[in-house]
């Protein structure tokens, strides 16, 4: 086994249990196997502002609500089916992202971070105060899906199924941002903005560009949400959503694809557990979790595993990570941080 | 034939006035020097001169006018900047470095034919291509910045205190591939630099700068043997 494959190993063994593990689930552990994803897509989104375009973006629960209304209202007001929606609540929120972005972008760094704070922390006032459009405290109800016929028996597997695609548009479309000239020039302007400026990048065009695709990713992650509740409220979308994204953004890893998914599962299930342990201490637990996943690995579970089968790999057979495969450099990178 | 024009051009930094009304142009093919020392303005003239910092006045370039264009214009038409500090960036390597210099053209083959070219010009990057840049010794950092430059296909390089932290012998070895891309390749090259003797063996033309203004403007041969200005502004 060489240093290349396991990863790959590793990945398409995580893929084949997404598929297979499902059947086996019970109803509820599967729903709630499909929120982590939703909110995965919308981490994913992040990842690609905040680890790879260097942004830091504290609305990403805002956008995910925005998306979530988009579907509900499109599907209450206009009987649109579901499945439509979910493209519209991509583009719309894209462009609210962008409505947002254009001024917000001019300021860098914690200055951004606050800015998109009090759009997170306004968001569930303003559903409440536009209740002619939100439906107010009340919330939104949304049609369930219409389940083709081998699935009749079991809606949540289809439910699972459709969320997974959702989930796969959203690493397919990441994936393509990042690869070549595009990516580089994300990575590039983060890591020095006034080089990358020198070579040529147009550093506003590049950063809105992120911010419109990880808002776009929001509004899925929030459409497909909507559609798994059957029904949202203001409630869903408070202020502390965004700031749980950003935490399953960092835990996963922020420069990676895979991580968007464990964070995911992470914010939605650790707590939970950590309130099984302890009713009264679930919090405490949780934070000290949380702070003991950074403490091991700085750059989130996956860069942790990396560094661990990287470690392997040397002792069992004195291998060093190749630096002429991207996976090689990329464990040189994780070995060094 | 004159490639690049500057008329008046003053910049400032907030309410610090760093260059006031300069006035110089560079010939297409010319090796320049811009001389002077600590703080005197050379790196804001090259930033001005690619838009990084802002400026007022008029700069002309290959016929065109550059001043309200932004930086990333004004690379397309032919200026690349290598800025101070060489700013390779780290984590990629050397060969995806070559090819961040190349974002503003879209023709794949030719980013290939052109890297192939430079990787000529440059052995020691050929040899390191798939190293990370962070990886590098200071002069193949500097190499690599130049190198980079020169993937946008610029009509003029401009090369911010390429001898930064460099030994003597590398910083010769820098110089001698300037004299070979301005003899051989025909490049026109601005060059920024505080070790006046050495840039003026190789340039054309010197200029030299003082508290952001042009205070001197002679053949660089000339400047070479010149006491007065050796001793007044470049502190030999």
């Amino acid at each position: 086994m060489n240093s290349r494959s396991l990863p790959t190993f590793i990945k398409v063994g995580a893929a084949a249990i997404a598929l297979i593990a499902p059947v086996f689930l019970p109803d509820f552990l599967l729903f709630e196997v499909c929120i982590a994803l939703s909110y995965s897509i919308a981490v994913l989104g992040l990842n690609l502002l905040m680890g790879f375009a260097g942004q830091i973006c504290l609305a990403q629960g805002a956008l995910f609500g925005f998306g979530a209304y988009v579907t509900a209202y499109l599907n209450a007001e206009f009987g649109l089916s579901p499945y439509w929606t979910l493209p519209a609540a991509a583009v719309l929120t894209a462009a609210a992202g962008l409505a947002v972005g254009l001024p917000a972008l001019r300021l860098q760094g914690l200055q951004l971070a606050i800015i998109t704070f009090g759009i997170a922390a306004a968001f569930p006032q303003a559903l409440l105060k536009f209740d002619w459009l939100t439906g107010g405290v009340s919330g939104l109800p949304i049609d369930s899906l219409e389940t083709p016929a081998p699935f009749a028996g079991r809606p949540e597997l289809w439910l699972y199924l459709v969320t997974v695609a959702c989930a796969g548009v959203a690493v397919l479309l990441v994936s393509l941002v990042l690869f070549g000239d595009t990516g580089r020039t994300l990575r590039a302007q983060r890591d020095n903005a006034q080089i990358a400026e020198a070579l040529g990048v147009n550093l506003t065009k590049v950063r809105l560009w992120a911010f419109g695709i990880s808002s776009a990713l929001a509004g899925l992650g929030g459409g497909v949400f909507a559609i798994l509740n059957g029904f949202i409220s203001p409630q869903s979308f408070l202020a502390a959503v965004s700031i749980n994204i950003v935490i399953a953004s960092i835990v996963g890893g922020t420069t990676t694809i895979t991580g968007a998914f464990i964070g995911g599962l992470f914010i939605v299930f650790v707590p939970t557990w950590t309130s099984d342990i302890n009713l009264a201490l679930g919090n405490v637990i949780y934070g000290l979790a949380l702070i003991g996943v950074m403490m091991i690995s700085g750059n989130g579970v996956v860069g942790l595993v990396k560094k661990l089968v990287c470690g392997m790999l040397q002792t069992t057979s004195g291998n060093v990570p190749s630096l002429k495969s991207i996976q090689g450099r990329k464990q040189w990178i994780a070995l060094r941080k | 034939m004159t490639l690049l024009d500057v008329r008046g051009l003053s910049a400032s930094y907030g309410k610090v006035q760093a260059l006031f009304d300069c006035s110089f142009s560079v010939g297409d093919g010319e090796f320049v020097a811009l001389l002077g020392a600590n703080g005197a303005g050379k790196t804001t003239m090259l930033r001005a001169l690619s838009g990084i910092a802002r400026s007022s006045g008029t700069i002309s370039f290959d016929g065109q006018r550059l001043d309200a264009r932004p930086p990333e214009e004004r690379l397309r038409l032919g200026i690349a900047h290598v800025p101070q500090g060489r700013g390779t960036f780290a984590e990629f390597t050397v060969d995806e470095n070559l090819s961040l210099g190349a974002i503003t053209l879209s023709d794949a083959a030719q980013v290939r034919r052109d890297k192939e070219r430079w990787y000529q010009t440059f052995p020691r990057l050929r040899e390191r291509r798939n190293r990370l840049a962070g990886n590098l010794s200071g002069g193949e950092q500097q190499m690599l910045a130049v190198a980079r430059a020169l993937m946008s296909r610029p009509k003029l390089l401009m090369c911010d205190e390429p001898s930064l932290g460099l030994a003597p012998a590398i910083t010769a070895e820098i110089f001698e591939i300037f004299k070979d891309l301005h003899k051989r390749h025909r490049m026109t090259l601005l060059v920024v630099e505080q070790n006046a003797d050495l840039t003026l063996q190789f340039a054309d033309t010197a200029f030299v700068i003082e508290t952001g203004h042009i205070v001197a403007t002679s053949p660089a041969h000339e400047m070479l043997h010149n006491q007065d200005i050796q001793k007044s502004y470049l502190g030999v």
